[in-house]
């Protein structure tokens, strides 16, 4: 019986190291594959029904502890490629005291060191990197749909874009987000192709129905 | 720990039922496999690849000489990575490489049944193995998962044979192709299905 609880001991050693043969696809994985683009959109709005826009002139960064505006290398590369990519759907860029259809608000997320559940509801009529004063809109804050489901534990960069033409009892919806996740979505070589393919998952938003 | 306890419990049990048969080698033994695995149906929608990360292992005891009980354990990993595309959801649109797996360890209690006296050269048998199987699903979009971890009922029917290493020998060659299933519903997996051949050993030891 000695001998079988020997070899019975083996068996289990053999079974706990085989166990640990499991492969883990985190670790064949590149920056680029590591990442995911996704976007948000109000199903029940036409987007056609839009003519212009404004954006932010700088972007927000949002942490655990403060919020704060940047304009970086990264922040600029930002701006200038979603701009242009609404432009390209046919919208119109105004300055935002021009009433613009649509406000864009840019953020960097940053919970890398402590993860938190993150509700973009919070946003709400926060100052900061939400003003409603900057939009024109004193008193409103932004409201999702509560279809919008965003959990943070990393580095993020989110784009937003609010309704100013049809606020719902003192708030304004927003209509349609993206969201960048993933390594290296703060990295600015990364801002091309990662906006092109937000707006490339989005063949919705344009200005005409055509 | 509970499955150790349960083999325990399942050698004594059987030691009471021990009769007397023509005793070629000890009655009880243990197994250990290498296992590729193929998955059919809504499971090869999941992850396609043949399986090559697979094993079982197991101990048996030998009521007589054609009929065994014993219990079974085991792991199988599917794989596989999707080049990005866009998952699209109600208002929400999802661009992201996949990758798809789902890790399986079954414990099951099993019978075999073997077609010929234990003293020939090739010992055909036949066997089945009822029991349950843990299944942990990852879907990972990019470096993000989506994961469950169950338990679910299964079964596996199992056609081989045994070759012993000299006649009487308690060491024997073991190749045999076993079918699996489990009533498993998970995202788009409808039930799991699995085609799997073992190649290994069995050791007769007391």
């Amino acid at each position: 019986m000695k001998k079988a609880m020997l070899v019975m001991c083996a068996a289990l050693g053999v079974t706990l190291s085989f166990s640990s043969c499991s492969k883990d696809p985190l670790k064949d994985m590149t920056e680029e594959e590591s990442r995911i683009y996704v976007t948000n959109y109000d199903d029940s709005v036409n987007f056609s029904s839009y003519r212009t826009f404004s954006i932010v002139d700088s972007v927000a960064v949002a942490t655990n502890t403060n919020e704060r505006r940047a304009l970086t290398d990264y922040d600029k590369q930002l701006i200038q490629d979603v701009t242009r990519s609404l432009e390209a759907r046919g919208y119109t860029r105004v300055d935002r005291a021009a009433k613009p259809d649509l406000a864009v608000n840019l953020t960097r997320i940053d919970n890398t060191y402590s993860a938190v559940y993150y509700n973009p509801g919070y946003w709400s009529g926060i100052g900061g990197y939400y003003d409603p004063f900057y939009w024109g809109f004193p008193g409103y804050g932004y409201y999702w749909p509560s279809y919008y489901q965003v959990y943070q534990q990393e580095r993020a960069v989110s784009i937003d874009m609010v309704d100013l033409k049809n606020p719902r009892n003192n708030q304004l919806v927003a209509v349609w987000n993206a969201m960048l996740r993933g390594s290296g979505v703060w990295n600015v070589s990364n801002v091309n192709s990662m906006v092109s393919a937000v707006f490339e998952q989005s063949a919705y938003l344009k200005a005409t129905n055509n | 720990m509970k499955s150790i306890k349960l083999w325990i419990l399942l050698v004594a049990a059987s030691l009471g039922v021990h009769s007397a048969f023509s005793q070629v080698r000890s009655p009880l033994s243990i197994n250990a496999d290498y296992s590729v695995a193929q998955p059919f149906g809504s499971l090869k929608d999941y992850a396609n690849k043949t399986s090559f990360r697979g094993w079982r292992a197991g101990i048996q005891y030998q009521l007589n000489d054609q009929l065994a009980i014993g219990i079974r354990s085991g792991f199988q990993e599917f794989y596989e990575r999707v080049p990005r595309a866009v998952y699209a959801d109600k208002g929400t649109d999802i661009s992201a490489v996949q990758t798809r797996t789902l890790q399986v360890t079954p414990i099951l209690a099993t019978v075999q049944y073997q077609l010929t006296k234990p003293d020939a050269a090739v010992i055909p048998y036949v066997g089945l193995g009822i029991g349950t199987a843990n299944m942990v699903y990852n879907k990972y979009y990019g470096q993000f998962t989506d994961r469950y971890n169950s338990w679910q009922f299964a079964a596996s029917p199992e056609i081989g044979i045994n070759i012993p290493f000299g006649k009487g020998s308690p060491v024997l060659f073991n190749a045999s192709v076993q079918y699996s299933y489990s009533p498993y519903k998970q995202q788009e997996i409808t039930s799991y299905n699995v085609l799997q051949g073992n190649v290994g050993l069995r050791v007769h030891i007391n």
